[in-house]
């Protein structure tokens, strides 16, 4: 009965039990650590409309919205023990032809832009070359948790995504917005987003919407030269 | 073992032990898929083109209602392709029109370009029911093993060995 096999197996089982009831003390701390993030700013500087095509071989010609913004955001409460990055992205969203307005029933969302934003314990993990590892690493030396990061000021920014519509056409689109988002990944638990509305110490992320745009009529080719910037 | 073997009312007692064991774990599975309403509520990372959020070996639990919202840009879904058995984890960037036949691209964070050549020939979107569930809860490492088994098929062998012949030799 007291075999070295059973030991073993209880010593295995003891460790699981444990291990399992230490991640879900770990995760269940989140809800304790208060989430206030917020948006100073976040507006469209530039807007475009150009005509390409969706890959080198294709010979579909589609319209292509290239939109350019500025963010000021304090995403810094984000960043506890249990956080291993945090996913911002800013979404543009727009109504279809036929329908609702834009908000939470928006019928088009597209990713315009995003950023993986990782705590200093997961910075190894990073897809970043040696340099730009080096400067990451070095900007939280010696620091497990750097809320510091939150702290997004971005000026003019080229989207990473120019979007389009299975229609093909985006040009004179109105109605279209700018929406911030963030996304939470623990160590261990539940993966969270900005809420809709507060729950317990989180609060929702206000003034994540920017202003309604018009997207402009698509660009003429000797119009490229003096290309309006506002 | 040999005692084990003169007293067949035992052998009996532990051959049940065996099916009870692996039973429990086939009905928990299917409980938390009739729950999750998702063909498999548990998967384990396979790429690492999620990286940095999820690395080869974690696992990922899922779940598969709209009970407040419609599958959203921003998610990270599950996703099946027809004519390919792997499934893949990747987040939804871009959803176009609402309902079961809204058009989902979606994308890996670590990768540069989005899904599109993933998808089967001529699928340009995906639809709801192509997702298999959206990603909810974390842990980290502990799918590995299934990784080793599924790439070292001769440890499959030897695991269930063991614990064939650590159930024989139990006796409680």
């Amino acid at each position: 009965m007291y075999s070295s096999i059973v030991r073993l197996q209880n010593t295995f089982g003891f460790f699981t039990t444990v291990a399992f009831a230490v991640a879900c003390i770990i995760a269940a701390s989140d809800l304790f650590s208060a989430r206030t993030p917020s948006v100073g700013v976040l507006k469209t500087t530039n807007v475009q409309v150009v005509r390409g095509r969706p890959h080198y071989y294709s010979s579909k010609k589609e319209e292509y919205a290239i939109i350019r913004f500025s963010l000021d955001a304090d995403l810094s409460s984000l960043f506890t023990w249990n956080t291993k990055q945090v996913f911002v992205y800013v979404t543009a969203e727009w109504p279809s032809a036929g329908g609702s307005g834009s908000g939470q029933n928006a019928t088009n969302q597209a990713v315009i832009w995003d950023s993986i934003i990782t705590s200093p314990s997961a910075d190894h993990l990073a897809n970043l070359g040696p340099v730009a590892m080096r400067k990451l690493r070095r900007s939280a030396a010696g620091k497990s948790i750097d809320p510091s990061r939150g702290r997004l000021s971005i000026n003019n920014q080229r989207p990473k995504y120019q979007i389009t519509h299975p229609s093909s056409k985006v040009a004179n689109q109105e109605d279209v917005v700018l929406r911030l988002h963030y996304n939470v990944q623990p160590w261990v638990g539940i993966l969270t987003w900005n809420p809709d509305e507060d729950f317990l110490k989180w609060k929702t992320l206000k003034g994540n919407l920017s202003r309604k745009f018009a997207l402009p009529g698509l660009k003429k080719k000797d119009e490229g030269k003096t290309g309006t910037r506002s | 073992m040999l005692s084990s073997l003169q007293n067949p009312r035992q052998a009996a007692a532990q051959l049940m032990n065996f099916g009870l064991i692996l039973s429990t774990a086939f009905m928990m599975w299917k409980g938390l898929s009739v729950i999750s309403d998702s063909p498999s509520p548990i998967v384990v990372v396979l790429s690492g083109s999620m990286e940095p959020a999820f690395q080869r070996g974690d696992l990922l639990l899922l779940w598969n209602r709209n009970f407040f919202s419609e599958t959203n840009v921003g998610e990270i879904v599950v996703y099946n392709v027809k004519g390919k058995d792997i499934p893949i984890v990747h987040r939804v960037v871009r959803k176009f029109g609402a309902g079961p036949q809204a058009k989902l691209l979606t994308k890996g964070d670590n990768n540069a370009a989005d899904d599109t050549e993933l998808y089967a020939r001529g699928q340009d979107y995906l639809n709801r029911k192509d997702i298999v569930g959206s990603v909810v809860g974390y842990m980290p490492f502990v799918g590995y093993v299934t990784i080793m088994l599924s790439e070292h098929p001769w440890l499959k062998t030897v695991m269930l060995g063991l614990m064939g012949l650590v159930v024989v030799l139990q006796r409680e």
